[in-house]
């Protein structure tokens, strides 16, 4: 069976500075993998590369067998849109907002395959099941909402499309944690079907319960990994 | 205030609109001030002019010609201006000059091509006059609000309700956060600039009815329409169209009353009056989001 | 549209190669200054080279000289060639780089994009020879009131900018020009029915008119006129002001958090270069004799902006350089009517589609696009707790530690290879007694290590309970626990010690 994402001797970097040493981990489908490690350990570069975002990187990061990594040193960002296309979702840190356009204009721009924009009505139903709060701001600007609001939209966006990896990075930022709650509740609802979802938390407690497995990072390379059981010994 | 005044009025105001919201969206989805829209424009003027006197001198061959010549200039300047350049260093100065560069090599070589001296279009929308009791107005002037305000809505209705629309306005926010939602910036950019060249084709053919062709026909739209959307702050298509009808009256109102010569004095001190009051521009909010 | 998120400033890099002469005698600290100011002669230092200890005179900057050179030349060989249209394309070498010197100072010191400047020389122009026309100046009173022109108006063109944002301001600037075009072209007293003014106060007399000596002297005060252009661009770049404003190209912010008034200096900047301009424009007057809308014209200024744009906006070479490329371009391509500008166009496109910064800017982008590549392929080569970045290097004061670290990386790779189940085994059977050759090596290893977070064994009860612990390093602080493990058996807890050690290699 093949693996979703086979990530191997992955390095990466910006400028002379090399921020990820030979990373290798696959997921596979259906699974929910946590990523957890401190700030400043990879955990956003590694999402940046499987995205194209970084300045440069090596080695091969192929999904559902198709490789979408490789040695790479032209300008950051070209590649992206072609890998998003090819199903993966990246909801970055600090959302990558479109500050002028309303809620229901983001979750919208989600759509970006033929099938996805003439569903996107449906979808959009679907999404206002999963984050509730959102139905009454679907006319408002993004620029007026919340922290936990903007979260919502963003993990809305992602779910719009037809997504077979997403990369959650550090949903609960800057979030009370009745919310952050909330939002990764959400993510569990999340139908994963064939494909899988990788969040990247600091606060492991937040995860406890929602994932499959975890993969630790520290330093650049990846440092340890748990199954769900002994997580779950560990903390409670 | 007399008719013949408020009918050219509305006419610039109608052309000065469809330059400048096509210098406005240029400007805020790719970050480039389009210097080569006054040689888009002087081109489609040729391009229309040479449909009609080797084809047939129906409006919708005329139309027709300076609209896809427009269109094949914008996309010309996207694989000139934009494709190599726009995500290096020091982008907005290079494309700005690279632009200012095609205009200048444009424009020559239309002079070289077809010479100083100008050429008329047929007049698409016939001679005759239409009376609504005492107001007299032109085919031409009635024909040319009625295809501007028509084909503006049919463009801003389009631009909000399908996809390719909200593409473009994605990346007008943040070109970054549209790539991870698949949209690709190049394919993007290649949509906006045909279609703003086609713009630009439009408003030549429109005011060619009144003027002639030359090749530095574009210069003064160019300015007036760059003005526009300064006025209306750059980003936005609302600010540009109030810009449009304050500098299209302001032009009308002096010409008529004060003299030709005194248009543009006039236009850049209410410019100069509004930028110090708003020095964004009527609604320049979005120009916020570009800056980084 | 190229954002740079996580950007480094970090490079790798080669060290610049400058001129060095060796000097003869023993005074090492005489040094001759140019006199009023605390600059050497062509930026040159006496100094003892540290590794041969000979006396040397190093020079600092190769860029006097290329100015030295470049001038000469400029002043050289027209005179040698000789021919009127040298000479006249000479001249207007000479008036052009006075302008983009200025227009230099304006958009590159003051950071105000500006397309207005000829619209300061075409008003100066103008109103000098009107006033000669029509009052009877003479020709230094004109060279006078053209500064004086020259200023006024930089102050009407110059207050908006400080309010108004870059980009509108250029656009501004542009409809300006046109706005005074128009008027010139329309306005009776302006001669709009003869194409301009004519028949200003000259400096060049009579019998000289219209001969190569006359030619010649214009080219001499042109020259002058340059060279002081030049000046005024070093003074006014190199000293107070152009320092302050180059804290405010980078970050304004920061500027006025420093408490720098840049307003204050851009504005400043901008109404000196109105000055200069002016000067040029009364110059232009005084001697072509008169003014003619073409100064005015869109044209016109585009041609001056591409000369800026191939030499490289920012710089003073780069103003002068670019002035001679479209220049020569322009005279020797004359017979081909407007086809020249295309070329110059198509030239002004590839300099900007391929360079960074104009044509004296390809050097720069080179050397950066190289330092870039190395960094890369170094940061490519680089693992953890191994070769010291350069950043870490040049922080470390003994360079011993450098090559430590690399040599115990090289070890500790070795013995990792070393550990194996058997090697454990074997400890855990013996810990202290004969060893085999492996490990042996690695137990010298953790022997030989520092003080530092070093396991060792705590007796507890001499003989009967032993606790690990780990040293600091620090003489007088006391080891720190790691864990609540009791040893009774002393080759058990020994092995422990081992595994721990083990442990942290097999990590490291």
């Amino acid at each position: 069976m093949n693996a979703l994402l086979d990530v191997s001797g992955v390095s990466a970097g910006y400028g002379p500075l090399r921020v990820l040493h030979d990373i290798s981990f696959s997921i596979n489908r259906g699974e929910r993998v946590g990523l957890v490690g401190l700030n400043g350990h990879g955990k956003s570069t590694l999402f940046r590369t499987i995205t194209g975002l970084v300045d440069w990187q090596n080695g091969s990061i192929m999904l559902n067998g198709v490789q979408i990594g490789g040695k790479r040193t032209h300008g950051p960002g070209r590649m992206t849109h072609r890998i998003a296309r090819q199903g993966v979702a990246l909801m970055p840190q600090g959302d990558a907002m479109f500050i002028g356009l309303t809620v229901r204009q983001h979750l919208d721009a989600g759509a970006f395959t033929r099938l996805a924009w003439s569903e996107r009505h449906d979808r959009r139903e679907r999404i206002l099941e999963i984050f509730p709060p959102l139905r009454k701001l679907l006319n408002q600007p993004v620029g007026k909402l919340s922290g936990g609001e903007r979260r919502m939209v963003t993990l809305g966006r992602g779910l719009m499309g037809d997504v077979k990896l997403y990369l959650v990075d550090e949903p609960s930022l800057g979030l009370a944690p009745k919310i952050s709650r909330a939002v990764v509740d959400a993510l569990i609802k999340v139908d994963l079907a064939d494909g899988a979802m990788v969040i990247a938390e600091q606060n492991l407690q937040l995860l406890e319960g929602c994932v499959d497995r975890l993969i630790g990072m520290h330093g650049g390379e990846i440092k340890g990994a748990a199954d769900a059981l002994s997580l779950h010994s560990e903390i409670g | 205030m007399d008719m013949f005044t408020l009918m050219s009025g509305l006419q610039l105001t109608c052309i000065y609109g469809i330059l400048a919201i096509g210098v406005s969206i240029i400007w805020s989805s790719l970050g480039m001030l389009n210097l080569a829209h006054g040689f888009t424009f002087a081109a489609s003027g040729y391009g229309a002019w040479w449909a009609a006197t080797t084809f047939s001198q129906s409006a919708w061959v005329v139309f027709g010609a300076g609209i896809s010549t427009g269109a094949l200039v914008g996309i010309g300047i996207y694989f000139i201006a934009f494709v190599y350049i726009y995500d290096k260093p020091n982008y907005p100065i290079r494309a700005l000059i690279a632009t200012m560069a095609i205009n200048m090599v444009g424009v020559q070589t239309l002079m070289w091509l077809f010479g100083p001296r100008m050429k008329p279009l047929p007049k698409v929308f016939g001679s005759g006059v239409v009376k609504l009791g005492e107001i007299i107005m032109t085919y031409g002037q009635v024909g040319t609000i009625m295809c501007s305000v028509g084909v503006l809505g049919t463009l801003l209705t389009w631009l909000g309700l399908s996809r390719r629309g909200l593409e473009i306005r994605a990346v007008m926010q943040n070109p970054e956060g549209a790539a991870l939602v698949g949209i690709s910036l190049r394919t993007t950019a290649l949509w906006v600039l045909a279609l703003t060249g086609a713009l630009a084709g439009l408003a030549a053919v429109l005011l060619s009815q009144t003027f002639f062709v030359h090749p530095y026909a574009g210069l003064q739209p160019l300015i007036k329409g760059l003005i526009v959307a300064l006025l209306g702050g750059l980003g936005s298509v609302g600010g540009a169209m109030i810009g449009a009808v304050i500098i299209g009256f302001a032009e009308a109102f002096t010409a008529s009353y004060l003299g030709g010569q005194y248009v543009l004095m006039v236009q850049f001190g209410m410019i100069i009056a509004i930028l110090l009051v708003r020095p964004r521009g009527i609604a320049g909010l979005l120009d916020e989001s570009r800056e980084e | 549209m190229a954002k740079k998120k996580h950007s480094t400033n970090q490079q790798v890099g080669r060290r610049r190669w400058l001129p060095r002469f060796i000097l003869s005698g023993n005074r090492t600290f005489h040094r001759r200054y140019i006199p009023f100011t605390r600059r050497t002669w062509f930026q040159g230092y006496a100094k003892a080279n540290p590794r041969s200890l000979v006396r040397e005179y190093k020079l600092d900057d190769k860029r006097p000289w290329f100015w030295i050179v470049g001038l000469l030349l400029a002043l050289v060989v027209p005179m040698a060639v000789g021919t009127n249209l040298v000479y006249t394309a000479a001249i207007t070498f000479a008036l052009y780089s006075a302008i983009n010197l200025m227009w230099m100072l304006v958009i590159g010191t003051a950071g105000i994009f500006s397309l207005a400047t000829l619209a300061v020389v075409g008003v100066s122009a103008y109103l000098t020879a009107w006033l000669s026309i029509d009052f009877g100046i003479t020709w230094p009173m004109m060279l006078i009131l053209g500064p004086l022109i020259g200023l006024l108006v930089g102050v009407i063109i110059g207050l908006p900018a400080l309010r108004i944002d870059g980009l509108y301001y250029a656009l501004l600037t542009m409809g300006m020009i046109e706005l005074c075009r128009v008027y010139a072209v329309s306005s009776k007293i302006f001669g709009a029915a003869q194409g301009g003014l004519y028949g200003a106060d000259t400096f060049i007399p009579e019998a000289w008119q219209f001969q190569t000596s006359g030619l010649v002297l214009g080219y001499m005060a042109a020259f002058c006129l340059m060279l002081l252009m030049l000046g005024i661009y070093r003074v006014v770049n190199g000293q107070r002001l152009g320092l302050l404003l180059a804290t405010a190209r980078e970050s304004e912010a920061t500027a006025e958090a420093i408490g720098i008034n840049y307003q204050f200096a851009r504005f400043t900047v901008f109404l000196i270069s109105s000055a200069g301009l002016g000067l040029i424009g009364g110059f232009y007057a005084a001697y072509y004799k008169g003014a003619s809308p073409a100064l005015l014209s869109i044209d016109m200024v585009m041609l001056l902006f591409a000369m800026i744009v191939i030499g490289g906006i920012g710089r003073a070479e780069g103003a002068v350089v670019g002035t001679a490329v479209v220049v020569f371009i322009d005279k020797i391509f004359i017979e081909y009517g407007p086809i020249r500008l295309v070329i110059i166009g198509l030239i002004m496109l590839a300099v900007t589609l391929f360079t960074r910064n104009g044509l004296l800017g390809i050097r720069s982008q080179f050397i950066e696009f190289r330092n870039k590549k190395k960094s890369e392929r170094r940061a490519q080569r680089t693992e953890k707790g191994g070769e010291a970045l350069t950043e870490e290097a040049t922080e470390i004061v003994d360079k011993d530690q450098i090559y430590y670290r690399r040599f115990d990386k090289r070890l500790r790779e070795n013995l990792k290879k070393l550990v194996t189940p058997g090697l454990i085994e074997e400890h855990r059977q013996k810990p202290l007694g004969q060893h085999s050759d492996a490990l042996e090596r690695v137990l010298n290893y953790f022997r030989r290590a520092g003080g530092e977070n070093k396991y060792v064994l705590y007796e507890i009860k001499p003989g009967i309970e032993y606790k690990m612990v780990a040293t600091t390093g620090i003489k007088g602080l006391l080891p720190r626990n790691v864990d609540d493990v009791v040893y009774t058996d002393k080759n058990v807890a020994l092995h422990a010690v081992f595994l721990k050690r083990v442990q942290d290699l097999m990590e490291s």
